[in-house]
């Protein structure tokens, strides 16, 4: 025990008293010094904190130059990271964009359809006459909701013409004098709009109150089921003075809901007009049609041309393939041609080795029955033969006749 | 007369532990931009132990010392306190030095990670208790588990960078 706590001792002394071979200070006085410098540090000595100063000034200029080569690759890899992000981006625009493309296209469809189909009801198309006008006189009265605008028969204004704030409908021209004309705007209580009620299509006519609302007259509540929804106001354009489809504001939901009265807040503060647009609208009854006619027909035409390139296309592609496989077929019965005039060829070899071979035969079964005939000949012959005086009595044959030949081969009998 | 590559290799073999600490206390070694939020590891620690048990002559107290000063400025810490967390864990190592016959990675890799468990609690307590800094314990051990487990893997690295130094130069 005693040993080991020595040898700690030893280890311990030795490694915070002794100096290295190339250390000035040992490990323990370096300790102290910091220590010091710690306490020192917090009771904000004078010298300390020059020391402070010093070395802080030596560190951020050193720290800076230290790390560009950290900061470069942190840059690096930041840039790289954006380039990622971007490539992403990209790749979502990329998609988005065709789906918007598509879109596009349908909305031109829809667009197109709408069109022909305003047409088929008699609608009007276009503005035919645009007259921006300044305000003139706005005097607010309660009793008369209008104002003068700058412009008159002078600039072609006539009565009925609809008045717009951009794209607001704010109210009609009902007095034209040589350079100014009224405009009665629609939140006067003789201003009466055919109107309707969208997304449901509902009719109605919309009247001024005398101050900054419109209000809904000659509706029943019946249409309006669903009250939950926004309820936009448009111009139906019934009456036939105005163009339908023009936005006015939408109802107060507030009122809507407590079934009070249907007011309207409209998009324009009639109070703030400076500059209006004067607009009439005309039936437009061939041009618009034309041009979509036109429009379509030059799609159609398009449609028809690249429907028949890419017959074009496609019968070509089937041409070519009926020519390789043509080729295929020809070369194929060329060499079935060839085949066909070797296998002839051998037939025609067998043949004649047949019947070669049918002589040699032949031959051989004639020699084999003269062979038999001899050896019969040889056993019965005498029976048959006239010579032989044995036969006397009976019937014999000369040899070498067909009745001789006919006895041996019966071994000597009848 | 040495050549100039031999010259080089010379000096890197004699400064290189002084150098790489200075740069890793200037440049605050962190990572952060990798934004990893459980990573952290005290790569000046590492240096430090490695080099004191393997070349002490290579780090001077000083210049450790010296390093820390440094480190507290960068890091916003009192001046002195880095210093003496350095200087403890070179007393460790010299002790760890002093009391081995047959050094071995793994002894060693405990002895390390007693000691900057020491360490950091020392810190902990210091800046927590006496110098009023908030810190976060979890983030503490952390970062005493990464630069522990780092430890095995920049050794390994120390070791294969002192021994080619060693081959090719025949510095010593």
């Amino acid at each position: 025990m005693e040993t080991s706590r020595d040898d700690f001792v030893i280890a311990l002394r030795s490694a915070f008293l002794k100096k290295g071979a190339q250390q000035r200070f040992s490990l323990l006085s370096l300790i102290f010094f910091s220590i010091i410098f710690l306490i020192l540090g917090s009771l904000n000595f004078k010298a300390t904190n020059y020391a402070k100063i010093v070395i802080e000034e030596i560190v951020y200029r050193s720290s800076f130059v230290i790390s560009l080569p950290e900061n470069l690759i942190k840059d690096n890899y930041l840039v790289v990271q954006n380039y990622l992000e971007l490539y992403k981006v990209n790749e979502k625009n990329k998609s988005e964009l065709k789906e918007l493309k598509s879109k596009n296209i349908s909305k031109n469809i829809i667009e197109y359809e709408n069109i022909r189909l305003k047409q088929l009801i008699d609608d009007y198309f276009v503005a035919g006459n645009q007259i921006f006008a300044k305000v003139l006189i706005d005097k607010k009265s309660p009793f008369l909701r209008s104002v003068i605008v700058n412009k008159g028969s002078k600039n072609n204004i006539k009565l009925g013409m609809a008045v717009l704030d951009d794209i607001y409908f704010i109210g009609k021209v009902v007095e034209v004098n040589y350079t100014t004309s009224r405009v009665l705007l629609i939140s006067d209580v003789n201003s009466k709009i055919p109107v309707s009620l969208e997304p449901n299509s509902i009719q109605a006519i919309m009247s001024g109150n005398g101050d900054e609302e419109g209000i809904i007259e000659y509706i029943s509540d019946a249409n309006l089921k669903n009250k939950s929804e926004k309820l936009i106001v448009f111009t139906s354009g019934m009456a036939g003075l105005f163009k339908s489809g023009i936005p006015i504001g939408q109802i107060n939901r507030k009122n809507f809901l407590l079934d009070k009265e249907f007011m309207i807040d409209f998009y324009t503060d009639l109070s703030q007009l400076k500059y209006v647009k004067i607009l009439s609208f005309k039936k437009e009854f061939l041009n618009p049609s034309i041009q979509v006619e036109e429009k379509v027909s030059k799609i159609d035409i398009e449609n028809l041309k690249n429907s028949k390139k890419e017959n074009i296309n496609f019968l070509k592609k089937q041409k070519k393939i009926s020519e390789e496989i043509r080729k295929k077929l020809e070369d194929k019965n060329g060499l079935l041609n060839k085949q066909l005039t070797k296998l002839r060829k051998e037939n025609t070899e067998l043949n004649n080795l047949i019947s070669k071979k049918n002589i040699i035969i032949s031959q051989e079964r004639l020699k084999e029955s003269d062979v038999e005939f001899l050896e019969l000949n040889l056993l019965y012959g005498n029976k048959c033969s006239k010579d032989n005086i044995k036969n006397i009595l009976k019937k014999k044959y000369k040899v070498g006749t067909p009745e001789y030949r006919d006895c041996v081969a019966n071994k000597g009998k009848y | 007369m040495g050549s100039p590559a031999r010259k080089v290799r010379s000096f890197l073999y004699r400064y290189f532990p002084v150098i790489l600490l200075f740069v890793v206390v200037l440049n605050e070694v962190d990572f952060n931009y990798l934004n990893l939020k459980y990573f952290s590891f005290n790569f000046s620690y590492i240096l430090i132990f490695y080099y004191s048990i393997k070349r002490s002559q290579s780090l001077g107290y000083v210049y450790i010392f010296i390093a820390g000063l440094f480190n507290d400025v960068v890091a916003g810490t009192p001046p002195g306190l880095s210093s003496l967390m350095y200087l403890i864990l070179c007393g460790a190592a010299a002790y760890l030095r002093n009391i081995t016959l047959r050094p071995s990675l793994i002894k060693d890799g405990i002895f390390f990670l007693i000691t900057i468990l020491i360490t950091n609690s020392l810190l902990f307590i210091a800046l927590n208790f006496v110098f009023d800094y908030e810190l976060e314990l979890f983030d503490q051990i952390i970062n005493i588990t990464f630069t522990f487990l780092l430890y095995f893997l920049f050794s390994n690295i120390f070791n294969l960078f002192e021994k080619y130094l060693m081959r090719n130069n025949n510095v010593r």
